[in-house]
């Protein structure tokens, strides 16, 4: 361990943390320094988040410990530690929908008067803090009422009015538009101008080089260096943060697709969203890609009919002929279409029912009720044996599994089914780097016999690295269609962030 | 659904029907039965409402923190024995204690992660039990101050007047005017997001539960010095009314939204029902059906993210 | 016995046995707990001629049990069955319809569809809580029933439900019989039958059920239908067992299967579940009332002992279901 220097604010010893069966971090030592901004980044499931969230006091580590000017330090919460100094903007929204900006922003610690809530104090509090950010916004709005953007920044505002030395920013920039951004940077470059520790975390390469002064990566929740980014250069960073060659990764992409499977016609995600039409074609994956929230997830829950779309209409192409689909999930599913939602364990999987049960549901897709269920023992253990599903046997319970199996299971239930249509969200959040590589060659395979895959993915470069066609999703439309083997990170943020000229979304 | 209704009342949860039905009511007496506007029967409708508001009132908190209370209905049915069977200088400082215990059962079963509804489903079913043993039918005598309580009046209004100000003024303090109140809000808005900003479920959760039965103990105080006498069943049709006020008042039952104003509201709106079919001569037993009729038009307005319990 | 017939009903448990016996329904030990007291306390309750009386008097529950751990095990809940009893044993008995038998019987069994699917119609479309649905179903029929028998009061129950309800084949009560004939069918169904496999992916996990294609809304139609025909059913073994028909017919029949369900080891969010489990806790429910009469605690302490029972019950689940979580 490197002996504490006196500009030393916090130091990370040991810290261990375990999720079930999922070691999330393992022995992470490393030294935050005053007046630096110092990013944290990896790739998704590297243990960024854990790591800031034991800092913010949401959980406590299994092991190590947290030092603060030398002194071990603990926090009973995240209330706990902001009052010793640690604020922390996080990157799902905690904002209360229901309740105003102001009261939002001093949610647990409302000025009082008499013992009463001090309603004119608050919301003059709250006008400077979002003067001083530079947001301008009704503090008397309800938040439910914000665009995503606009809450991202409510919060981050949030995180800056409480007075702290330390303030970890968890991946601030996924959701902020570009003025957004120049918003955040020039409040990141002011706590950092007053002495303050700044955690970033991020895995947005132009910007941990833009910003920040001290990087440490992470990966499979071990710390793998923290260096001053001035001796980083990008291909070093990538190295460090994915420890092999991209073409390792990903599989070869096929010379051919066929003839379409889905025709999406003008549909639109609700009212006043702007109309998409695509084709999804046999032998092709297409990847949706684009900031946070820009409606990739809407177009592909609304494409399998899981939420109502307000217009347009979507057909699946078969030898026989074609079938409308996407109005409900369970005609889709009978039709042959799959899907793998992004959060497997509260959407995805039946985590109490055993391997077999998952995938035997999609033997049943188009059984009626009444009938007997024949579930093909052989086939889910054939499967099991070809995806390389790591398990005691196929009676284990998938709540058990780690990451990548789960996420192995869910693909299996459809390839047991036999669709020929898989829509899958993020397809390896939370899976370690071994398992990624398994996951793109099962869907490389599915494409290559016949079938068709859509993804969308918050990791660019798994757009980039496994995608036939990129479409690219901003404000609820498809900007621009690039294709896989030519794209390059830099292409697909310039669409995603702002459309070029002759390309413009429809408003 | 919240979308503009939310930008206009904020999270009162006050939308057309939480405001319109009332009026409606009010009109369609006021054209159709005549002496729906005398003063007399404005003073029946007044004291007819003032048990359900204050249990109102109570079930809004629990509502508010997404919870549910049926057992506020045995508690006020209990409250009535205990204020005849105890020594009467006991039997208020009593009747509040056992709505402490119980508030503290359900609401500890509920943050232990038994789901409200079978929570006070049982706790309803239990506390009707108690009090059907302890006194197996109507009667007892009722100390003369609480029965003074409930039926003098002053300048003019009936005491049932005052108890409504009093339980308005009171929920109105708590809900606007202290932290408590706006914590529950949060809390009832999404409670992980408000623990990340520091705001824990917890206490707040019990303290609603314990306020709600505390509302079925002052209803029941107040019922019970009305007719003056015990009744081991006069509070079971305060259970489901309850939620039947606040949701047609436009409080949302998974928590968040709703309003002091929304509680009144609807229990007005139940009110007038109740003493409209009376004035047009329906019999009750037709309006305890129209309450579930009403029950099922009220929730259904309010979609729901899940499916079940 | 129970211990492999649990098995059964739950294919594929191969779990450890001291695992296994932690993950006994309640309504196991209850039961032998109960008998236990009773030999020790009152042994005359244990007479052979008693224990089938106290069966016949479980029957009209064991069958209701049969619907609600349906429900149950689909994250709903039918507390309509009094109202349901109390609708089917007036048009029985009040001669408001004047037509025979069997086809008073067809229009009962025919309002049970119709119950049960305006309950998943608004559990499921409209997405309104099942508890609160239900319940104000009860309001609803209690409230017309009482008020049309202001003009027609019940009278004398059905020749042929009465002969069902009072009648033994040598030892065993018809009603008896007919609770098996309801129970073995269903258990084997729900093995066998890819409904069975929906019911425990949905209990397991709704919201993975919904994305991945399993017909949930139709499943709920189901379970609810199912649930208030054997409510119905429940209520001829009430009528027939009673002789005429009442206004108090079915009261506790909801909470009573509740408590029965929850005792038999279905559990809210496990998926899982027997059927013979929550048909041994409708067993041990009567015995306990039985027992409470005996020892002079009458309705009172009958719906205590419901309440008490629910909140353990739930509580006890609860805490294991942390347990697990941890």
């Amino acid at each position: 361990m490197p002996p504490a220097s006196n500009d030393c604010e916090i130091e990370f010893r040991n810290i261990s943390k375990r999720f079930g069966p999922i070691r999330a971090l393992t022995d992470v030592s490393f030294v935050g320094r005053r007046g630096s901004v110092h990013a944290v980044t990896g790739e998704n499931g590297a243990g960024k988040s854990t790591l800031i969230k034991i800092l913010a006091g949401v959980h406590p580590p299994d092991a190590g410990e947290i030092l603060r000017d030398g002194q071990p330090i603990r926090f009973q919460g995240p209330a706990d530690a902001r009052a010793k100094g640690v604020s922390t903007v996080f990157q799902e929204l905690t904002l209360l929908p229901n309740l105003t900006v102001a009261e939002n922003l001093f949610l647990g610690r409302e000025p009082r008067r008499a013992g009463f809530i001090d309603r004119g104090e608050m919301r003059r509090r709250a006008r400077e803090i979002l003067g001083h950010v530079g947001v301008e916004l009704d503090v008397d709005d309800m938040c439910g009422d914000l665009t995503i953007s606009e809450q991202h920044l409510i919060e981050i505002a949030k995180g800056a009015a409480a007075p702290s030395r330390v303030i970890i920013y968890d991946e601030p920039s996924a959701a902020l538009d570009a003025p957004g951004v120049e918003k955040l940077v020039r409040l990141i470059e002011e706590q950092k101008a007053a002495g303050k520790l700044v955690f970033y975390i991020s895995h947005r390469l132009d910007e941990i080089f833009r910003l920040c002064d001290v990087t440490t990566v992470l990966k499979d929740g071990q710390h793998v260096a923290t260096r001053p980014t001035r001796e980083l250069t990008r291909e070093s960073l990538v190295s460090l943060m994915v420890g092999r060659e991209l073409g390792q990764l990903y599989p070869r992409r096929s010379a051919r697709s066929g003839a379409p499977a889905i025709s999406v016609n003008d549909l639109a995600i609700n009212a006043t969203a702007a109309r998409v039409s695509f084709e999804i074609k046999r032998g092709e994956i297409l990847g949706l890609a684009g900031l946070e929230g820009q409606g990739q997830r809407e177009i592909v829950r609304g494409l399998v009919g899981l939420v109502p779309h307000a217009a347009g209409s979507v057909r699946k192409h078969d030898a026989a002929g074609e079938t409308k689909i996407g109005e409900a999930i369970v005609a889709s599913v009978r039709a042959g279409v799959g899907f793998v939602p992004e959060d497997r364990k509260s959407e995805g999987l039946y985590l109490p029912l055993s391997i077999e049960q998952n995938i035997g549901l999609g033997m049943l897709r188009s059984a009626s009720m009444s009938s007997r269920a024949r579930i093909d023992k052989t086939r889910v253990k054939t499967l099991m044996r070809e995806m390389n599903v790591r398990a005691r046997d196929e009676k284990q319970s998938v709540g058990s599994l780690s990451g990548g199996n789960q996420q192995k299971v869910m693909i299996g239930r459809w390839l047991a089914a036999g669709v020929d249509v898989l829509i899958v969200e993020e397809p390896t959040r939370g899976v370690d780097v071994g398992a990624k590589a398994e996951i793109y060659r099962l869907l490389r395979e599915f494409a290559d016999a016949g079938g068709a895959v859509v993804i969308t993915s918050s990791e660019l470069t798994e757009h980039i690295g496994l995608c036939d066609r990129i479409l690219v999703v901003r404000d609820r439309a498809i900007v621009a269609e690039i294709d896989g083997a030519g794209a390059t990170e830099e292409i697909v943020m310039r669409h995603a962030l702002m459309s070029a000229p002759g390309q413009g979304a429809s408003t | 659904m919240m979308g503009r209704s939310a930008r206009r009342f904020g999270r009162s949860g006050l939308g057309y029907v939480a405001i319109g039905l009332p009026l409606a009511m009010f009109a369609l007496l006021a054209a159709f039965a005549p002496e729906f506007l005398s003063l007399q029967n404005i003073v029946n409708v007044n004291n007819q409402i003032t048990a359900l508001l204050i249990v109102a009132l109570g079930q809004l908190l629990v509502a508010l923190i997404g919870g549910i209370d049926i057992s506020v209905g045995s508690v006020v049915s209990l409250t009535s024995v205990v204020i005849v069977s105890v020594n009467p200088a006991l039997a208020v400082p009593a009747a509040l204690a056992l709505g402490v215990v119980v508030g503290l059962a359900n609401g500890l079963g509920v943050s232990f992660g038994v789901h409200p509804l079978i929570m006070t489903l049982s706790s309803m079913t239990f506390l009707q039990g108690l009090a059907l043993l302890w006194l197996a039918g109507s009667g007892g005598t009722v100390p003369a101050p609480l029965v003074f309580a409930a039926k003098t009046s002053a300048f003019g209004l009936p005491a049932a007047f005052y108890w409504c100000v009093a339980a308005i003024a009171a929920a109105s303090v708590l809900l606007y005017f202290t932290r408590f109140g706006l914590r529950i809000f949060a809390i009832g808005g999404n409670a992980q997001s408000a623990g990340l900003s520091g705001v824990r479920a917890f206490w707040p959760s019990l303290a609603c539960y314990v306020l709600c039965s505390l509302a079925g103990v002052v209803a029941g105080i107040y019922l019970t010095g009305r007719i003056v006498s015990g009744d081991p069943t006069m509070g079971a049709p305060f259970s489901l009314d309850s939620v039947t006020a606040i949701a047609l008042g436009g409080v949302q039952l998974s928590g968040g939204v709703g309003s002091v104003a929304g509680a009144v509201l609807g229990t007005i709106t139940l009110g007038l029902i109740t003493n409209g079919m009376n004035l047009l001569g329906v019999s009750p037993f037709f309006s305890a059906a129209l309450t579930g009729v009403l029950l099922l038009g009220a929730i259904s307005l309010q979609r729901r993210k899940v499916i079940g319990i | 016995m129970s211990g492999v017939a649990m098995d059964e009903a739950r294919p594929g448990w191969a779990r450890r046995a001291a695992g296994r016996l932690l993950s006994l329904p309640i309504a196991y030990y209850g039961t032998a707990a109960l008998l236990l007291f009773a030999a020790a306390a009152r042994p005359n309750l244990l007479q052979p001629f008693l224990l089938l009386l106290i069966l016949r008097q479980a029957a009209p529950l064991g069958v209701a049990v049969i619907g609600q751990s349906l429900c149950i095990r689909l994250l709903s809940l039918d507390l309509s069955f009094g109202g349901v009893a109390l609708a089917v044993s007036y048009i029985l008995t009040s001669g408001f319809l004047p037509f025979p038998e069997p086809v008073l019987i067809a229009i009962c069994l025919l309002f049970g569809v119709a119950i049960g699917a305006i309950n998943a119609f608004f559990i499921t479309r409209l997405r309104a809580s099942s508890v609160i649905v239900t319940l104000a179903m009860v309001l609803i029929l209690s409230g017309v029933v009482t008020a049309f028998s202001q003009l027609r009061a019940p009278g004398d129950s059905p020749e042929m439900l009465r002969y069902i309800g009072q009648t033994r084949l040598g030892m065993l009560p018809i009603t008896v019989i007919v609770w098996v004939v309801a129970l073995i069918p269903m258990a084997l169904f729900l093995r066998l039958s890819v409904f069975g496999r929906y019911v425990d992916a949905i209990g397991a996990n709704p919201r993975a059920a919904l994305t991945s294609g399993v017909p949930y809304v139709r499943a709920i139609y189901v379970a609810h239908i199912f649930s208030s025909l054997f409510a119905v059913l429940s209520a001829f073994l009430l009528v027939g067992f009673v002789g005429f028909g009442s206004l108090s017919i079915g009261a506790d029949l909801a909470l009573n299967s509740l408590a029965a369900v929850i005792l038999g080891g279905v559990g809210f969010g496990s998926g899982k579940g027997g059927v013979l489990g929550p048909a041994v806790a409708a067993f041990m429910l009567m015995f306990t009332f039985n027992l409470l009469t005996s020892i002079g605690l009458g309705e009172p302490g009958k719906q205590m002992a419901q309440g008490a029972v629910v909140a353990l019950a739930a509580i006890a689940y609860a805490a294991r279901g942390q347990e697990r979580a941890h």
